[in-house]
């Protein structure tokens, strides 16, 4: 049994590709502004929540305690990168329930934008590195390409379908001001982007940041104490389909879904008591154009193969039918591995968000980490 | 010298084939079903009796991307090459990783035929099946 959870505070350090902060410094100074956005004090904290695969082996959870001097009751770790991040409300929630914390951190921070370890992360699956590394076939974009060029063979995709993610988002992210990729793209510009893995380019890949963001999470009645007007946790999901990271780039049965993301999706719709049509915007772990397509398919807002023909007739951008990532998104707002999307639809709630979206009332923010799949329904 | 790549022990029977210049894939012969990347059970039914059955037929090709950027230095002089993703007729479930060679780019497409090739024997890469050259004889 879980109970009522709100989100009171949200913090990140400014987007960038290079920070003068360590990684523990942008944490550090994320969870502060999480905490001073909650009008709470660090005394305050007594859980902490991280993802497991980088967390823990660089910003461990004991020495945040230490930092903010604070004795926990619980912490914990769950999932991958942003599958972790976005399904922590999941432990947050049993956690209070149970009575071991009353206000829980959720924090993530990554120095990837100038410290190498992006395209080496996958070297922990041993059969990757035994079977694929061999031949090249290491980096996330090619990946993402052998899928690309799979869904275009199975459901046709054109030159500038991706396009229209990578623009919307570029739109997206110049509106809200704080972006780390903020210069116009015109289809000219994306077309012009460095080939990468065909048909991915430079512009469908995300970027690399230094950065972190946290989140404070409470119950819905101590919620009411905080400085800012409490974001309901409406419903969270989480599935871990069957297949490892090994195979699971290479080995997906088809009709090509990111794995989880449809399972979790449901998970977390039916504990917020509404479907897909109700959301008001989303914000996808696009982590490539050709995931977040196929995302938008899997969480439920259009029919497998019909993506791009759905964001041409609705639109993407903060003013569109569906708004997806209305900060930039990993493509042009930074690269914190998801936790910028919660701190977004946090702020698209409250009305705070550089490009705001009239009328937010609920927000979905989904995030993989394959073959992980978190995803949070939340509303104001 | 390349990197030495730890290999887990279920592993080994693909390397075996290699080095007899055969593809050879596990293949439970409780159920007779493939997997990959190999494990040290049969995923469908959990046995523990693996044969490694290998394919002699062509495989063909499920996906494929034109690498043009170096993501590991030890690939810095490669691009630009091309991952294939090659599925096998004879072995349901199983697709491998491979390099294609002796075929230009606009050639690709989904279903092409496709042979193997042993440069050593510890590696396969593959090249259409109709390079094929027959002895006249």
């Amino acid at each position: 049994m879980n109970a009522p959870l709100a989100i009171v505070g949200v913090g990140e350090t400014p987007p960038a590709r290079r920070s003068e902060s360590d990684l523990r410094g942008l944490v550090l100074e994320a969870v502060s502004a999480a905490l001073d956005d909650a009008g709470l004090a660090p005394h305050d904290v007594d859980g902490l929540i991280s993802e497991s695969g980088i967390m823990p082996q660089t910003v461990p959870h004991q020495w945040l305690a230490a930092q903010l001097g604070v004795d926990l009751g619980f912490h914990a770790t769950t999932s991958l990168g942003g599958a972790g991040t976005v399904s922590a409300p999941l432990l947050a929630g049993a956690a209070l329930a149970a009575g071991l914390a009353h206000v829980v951190v959720c924090y993530f921070g990554v120095d990837w934008g100038s410290q190498a370890g992006a395209y080496a992360f996958h070297d922990v699956y041993p059969a990757k590195r035994a079977f694929e590394k061999p031949y090249g076939f290491t980096g996330q974009p090619t990946y993402f390409a052998l899928w690309a060029q799979r869904y275009r063979h199975l459901y046709g995709l054109a030159e500038d379908d991706l396009a229209l993610i990578a623009l919307a988002q570029r739109q997206n992210a110049r509106r809200n001001g704080r972006a780390q990729a903020r210069e116009p793209m015109t289809l000219e510009d994306y077309l012009a982007s460095r080939p990468i893995a065909d048909p991915l380019r430079a512009a469908d890949c995300c970027l690399l940041s230094d950065g972190a963001g946290a989140y404070v999470m409470t119950s819905t009645e101590r919620a009411g104490d905080c400085a800012k007007a409490p974001v309901q946790v409406l419903g969270t999901g989480f599935a871990s389909p069957g297949i490892s990271g090994d195979d699971v780039f290479t080995q997906l049965p088809e009709p090509l879904e990111i794995p989880g993301a449809a399972a979790a999706a449901k998970q977390a719709f039916q504990r917020a008591g509404i479907g897909p049509e109700d959301v008001d915007f989303a914000e996808i772990y696009d982590c490539f154009t050709i995931s977040a397509l196929l995302q938008i398919e899997d969480l439920g807002f259009c029919a497998k193969g019909e993506a791009a023909a759905f964001i041409r007739d609705r639109g993407i951008t903060s003013d569109g039918g569906l708004p997806v990532n209305t900060h930039g998104g990993l493509l042009s707002y930074s690269y914190c591995v998801g936790i910028e999307h919660v701190v977004e639809a946090v702020r698209q709630l409250r009305g705070e968000a550089g490009a705001q979206v009239s009328e937010a009332k609920i927000g979905l923010v989904g995030a993989l980490a394959s073959p992980d799949y978190g995803v949070m329904v939340l509303g104001n | 010298m390349a990197e030495e790549i730890p290999r887990a022990p279920e592993f080994a029977g693909f390397f075996a084939g290699l080095g007899r210049r055969k593809l050879a894939f596990p293949c439970c012969r409780g159920c007779g079903r493939f997997h990959w990347y190999p494990l040290k059970h049969c995923p469908h039914c959990q046995g523990g009796d693996i044969a490694w059955q290998e394919v002699a037929g062509p495989g063909d090709l499920y996906s494929w991307t034109v690498v043009r950027y170096a993501f590991d230095p030890g690939f810095a002089q490669r691009p630009p090459y091309i991952v294939a993703l090659v599925a096998f007729a004879e072995a349901p479930g199983v697709r491998l990783v491979s390099n294609l060679i002796e075929v230009e780019d606009q050639e690709l497409q989904i279903g092409l035929a496709l042979e193997p090739v042993f440069p050593g024997d510890d590696q396969v890469l593959f090249r259409p099946a109709n390079n094929r050259v027959e002895n006249p004889s």
